[in-house]
Parts: structure tokens; C-alpha cells; sequence
């Protein structure tokens, strides 16, 4: 039974209301026949400005989690962690209400709009913008590593192997932060399957390329594709050839011709990383002098081309250097700061930047991620950061 | 691990609803519950004021344009008659229904109206 518009003027007239002070137009709110309906059917989710306009541009969202895992939302680019906020107030949602600014935009007005509740709640998800799970990533692709194309592993078809979908199946991140990460690694697509090539394959690859630039005496700014593919076309894939060419290079076109400028500081960190990882530790002095004439001829090496992959110690005699990848490190920050305070007791903060900078969020910093975990004292006139609690 | 998609119908597809925001529960007098009931009047005075009269009280209270628009969800599971144009089963979705960028909150203390008022003898 609806309300009528002498009603609600009865209303009016015992609340004591002067209609001349009111618009026109009531809203007879009424309670609609699924608004008892049990909760989860519906819930509210809380949108930063961007998000609201991808909703409205038709795109969608993706949840995604596994059942001991917390959930995360994802949008074609972006990760959020998702979680329910409580109000202590109730909050019911109008259907076609309008606000008194849209009343007065129009040109008749009504007199009643009988609103139906759709339904209420207290509480609502809220996103908050986090960092992408993608260490599982490497973890699913290290399973089975692409040794080229007549490796016994490529002939046995039982190994795990993951298309896009699938990844986009099991990794808590966007299919763009997927990517993004693909790239990173040095993925490769073979057969449709998402490849990371084992280090040593990978490195033959390169060997290849430099022995041929050096060979033809070419410049590393201007290495063609082209007569790559045919010297080297008969000892390897000529799709692996060009992966390697875009791991190690930047491609551009001049005059027609495909050419890729060769990164030094990418070639000569893949080269210390070959070194390093045969032993446990370095005698600095002799690394630096090995590695430099490991390098293809021109190149120049430098230490901090191994930010994130290896690190120096200047207290032992004789120095050392020793390989650490950030990304063999745990994903969670305080296991990150525990391992880092484990391997060592005291940081600089040049030291341990890079192997923390992947863990800020979108508006932290290095010095607020170290003033959250850390705690800082001087030693012999330099900063350095040490763990907050005692590290068994 | 579960992938349940939020899909949305675009512009064109989704309403606009406000969110109205009251302290304390709402409770249905009787055991039939709340559905088909009425909750009571909502005007806005000349200079855009909402003012709710519930029952025997009227509470004055401010529209907020919201920061942080919200999307309302409903959910569809399996079973449900619609299969995907692919043909296979769904799993659970969301479907956003509207989006809500403003709402009216309702935060003083409701005023009761007096009917009775006794004569002056």
C-alpha cells in the first residue's frame, strides 16, 4: 500500500514543518522484498576515484585467492588487498533516490517517489592498493626451465608448463603486474607456455651474440638483427636468439633495418651473476679482476651494476664479495628484514636498499619502510640499521 | 586458488543509488520482517537539508558527495539457471548493480514529534 501525497501532508502538518521551507518532492521509503534477504547475497565495495571510472567504462575485477591465502582484488593493472571494514552505523542503499541538487535540476517536478530499499548492511570491502604476489611466479615457472630445444626435458611432456590463463589462475596479482614480472624474469613464450630459460642455456645464448659482435667487430649500440639470425640460425633457435637479443638489448629500426642496442651494465651483471654462483664467497680484489676480463671487450664493469644480486663485505679480510638475490628472499616484509638481519647484524643504508625497494608500498620510501622495521644507531660516523628485536 | 570476477554492465548498465546511513539497528515490529514495510518520509529542505521523519521522530542530517564512491554487488552462484555464452558453468560472480557516489548520514539525535499536546485549561 503506497503512500499517498495527503499522508505524507498529514505528517508534515504533526511534525510541525513548514512545507514552504521543503522541496516539493518526498521520498516514501519503504522497505523492498528482498531487503531481509541473508547477507553476502549483496555487499558494498569501497572504489578509489580510478577503479569507479574502469566500472563505469565496463571493465571487470577480479578476486582472487586461495583458501589460506588473504584475498586480493585486481583490476587489469593493479593488485588490491580486500578486506571488511565494520561501521557501527547502518548503512541502506536508495534506489533511484536523488539528492536535492538533481531535484533542482529538473524540469517537473514530482510530487512522490516511493523508494524501495534495496538493502542494508554495516559493513563494506575495503581495497587497499598492495604489492603483487609474484614470487610464486618464478617459483611455478623454475619448475621446469627451458634448456633449448633438444634438451631430453622438451621430449618428456610431463613437466608443468603454464599458459597465461594459467598463471592468471594461480598468481594473486593483474594480468599487466603478471607481465610486467615476465619481463623482468626473461620469460619467453614457447608453444604458447610461459618459459624461464636455465641460466647456463641462457648464457650460451649470450656468449653467441658477443662472440659474433666481437667477431664482425661490430658496435654494441648497433648489433643487427638480421645477420644474428642467419650466423647463429644454424646453432640455436632463431626465436631464442631474438629472446636474447630483447633480454640484453633495446630494438630500433634505422633505415629498415632491425638493430638492438646491447645493454653493458645488463651483460656484465648476467656475467658476475656466472661467476658467483659457483662458489659460496669471493676474495673482492680477484672477483673484480676475473669479471672485468669476462666481459665482452669495451665493457666496463662496476659494482653497483650487482645491486640486488650480490653484496660486498668491506669489514672481512680480505673483503669478499658473496651472491644474494632479492628475489630468492621472502615476500613479506618483516620475514625480509628478519632474513637481512640474520645474514647480518648491521646495515648501511646504501647496502640494504636494494634489497628492500621492492617492498614499498605505493606512497613508502626506503626511509619510512627503515624507521617501520628497523632501528638506526651511528657507527663509526655512518648510519646503519639494525634489527628491532632480537634475532634468534 | 578461486578466481571470482566483478563484472560490470558499463555506464550504460549501471544505476545510480545513495547510500543512506543511520545509527543503530533496524528492527521489524512484527515477526512478518521488514519486507514490504514502510520506513518513513525523506525530504530536503530549500537549502538541500535531509530531513527523515521515522515513526514518531525526525531526524535532520547532511548529504556527503562521497571520495570514495561505493559499487554494489550481488552475487550469483552456480546453479542458477544462466550458463556463460561459452557454455560452461560459472562459478560464483559479482555482478555490479549500482554505484552509489553519494550518501545521506544521518549522525544527530532524532527529535520526537509530539502529538499531544495537553490543552491550557
Amino acid at each position: 500500500m503506497k503512500r499517498t501525497r495527503d499522508e505524507v501532508d498529514a505528517t508534515l502538518q504533526i511534525a510541525k514543518l513548514n512545507t514552504a521551507e521543503l522541496l516539493p518532492t518526498v521520498h516514501c521509503l519503504g522497505f523492498g522484498p528482498g531487503a531481509s534477504a541473508a547477507a553476502g547475497d549483496f555487499c558494498l565495495l569501497q572504489l578509489e576515484p580510478a577503479l569507479c571510472q574502469q566500472l563505469e567504462a565496463g571493465c571487470s575485477l577480479v578476486i582472487r585467492g586461495d583458501k589460506d591465502e588473504q584475498a586480493v582484488l585486481c583490476s587489469k593493472d593493479k593488485t588490491y588487498d580486500l578486506k571488511i571494514a565494520d561501521t557501527s552505523n547502518m548503512l541502506l542503499f536508495l534506489p533511484g533516490c536523488k539528492t536535492p541538487d538533481q531535484l533542482k535540476m529538473e524540469e517537473t517536478h514530482c510530487n512522490i517517489i516511493h523508494t524501495e530499499i534495496f538493502g542494508f548492511s554495516n559493513n563494506y570491502w575495503e581495497l587497499r592498493r598492495c604489492r603483487p604476489k609474484l614470487k610464486k611466479l618464478k617459483k611455478l615457472l623454475m619448475e621446469n626451465t627451458y634448456e633449448g630445444p633438444d634438451s631430453q626435458r622438451e621430449k618428456d611432456s610431463n613437466h608443468s608448463q603454464y599458459t597465461t590463463e594459467d598463471l592468471l589462475d594461480q598468481i594473486q596479482a593483474s594480468e599487466e603486474e603478471i607481465m610486467a614480472q615476465l619481463q623482468v624474469l626473461n620469460a619467453c613464450e614457447i608453444g604458447g607456455y610461459w618459459r624461464i630459460l636455465e641460466f647456463d642455456y641462457e648464457m650460451k645464448l649470450l656468449n653467441h651474440v658477443t662472440q659474433l659482435v666481437d667477431s664482425e667487430s661490430w658496435s654494441f649500440s648497433k648489433v643487427p638483427l638480421n645477420t644474428c639470425l642467419q650466423e647463429l640460425g644454424p646453432l640455436e633457435p632463431e626465436e631464442m636468439i631474438e629472446h636474447c637479443l630483447n633480454c640484453y638489448g633495446k630494438k630500433y629500426t634505422d633505415e629498415g633495418e632491425v638493430y638492438f642496442e646491447l645493454s653493458a651494465d645488463k651483460i656484465c651483471r648476467a656475467t658476475a651473476q656466472m661467476l658467483l654462483q659457483n662458489a659460496v664467497k669471493f676474495n673482492l680484489a680477484e672477483f673484480q679482476e676475473v669479471w672485468q676480463q669476462s666481459v665482452p671487450e669495451g665493457m666496463v664493469t662496476r659494482l653497483d651494476q650487482l645491486k640486488g644480486l650480490a653484496l660486498v663485505d668491506r669489514h672481512s679480510r680480505p673483503e669478499i664479495i658473496f651472491l644474494l638475490k632479492v628475489d630468492e628472499l621472502p615476500e613479506d616484509t618483516q620475514e625480509r628484514f628478519n632474513s637481512l638481519f640474520s645474514l647480518r647484524e648491521k646495515w648501511t643504508e646504501e647496502d640494504i636498499a636494494p634489497y628492500i625497494q621492492d617492498l614499498c608500498g605505493e606512497k613508502q620510501t626506503i626511509g619510512s619502510l627503515l624507521t617501520k622495521y628497523s632501528r638506526s644507531s651511528m657507527q663509526n660516523g655512518v648510519k646503519v640499521y639494525n634489527s628491532r628485536r632480537p634475532i634468534s | 586458488m578461486v578466481q571470482i570476477v566483478v563484472s560490470s554492465a558499463g555506464a550504460g548498465g549501471l544505476a545510480e543509488w545513495v547510500l543512506m546511513e543511520l545509527q543503530g539497528e533496524i528492527e521489524a515490529r512484527y515477526s512478518t520482517g521488514l519486507a514490504g514495510n514502510l520506513l518513513g518520509d525523506l525530504h530536503y529542505t530549500t537549502e538541500g537539508i535531509p530531513v527523515l521523519i521515522v515513526g514518531h521522530h525526525i531526524l535532520y542530517g547532511k548529504i556527503i558527495h562521497l571520495e570514495k564512491p561505493f559499487a554494489v554487488l550481488v552475487k550469483h552462484t552456480p546453479g542458477e539457471q544462466d550458463c556463460d555464452e561459452l557454455g560452461g558453468e560459472s562459478g560464483t560472480r559479482y555482478l555490479v548493480t549500482a554505484l552509489i557516489k553519494n550518501k545521506i548520514l544521518f549522525k544527530t539525535r532524532p527529535k520526537p514529534i509530539i502529538t499531544n499536546v495537553p490543552k491550557k485549561v
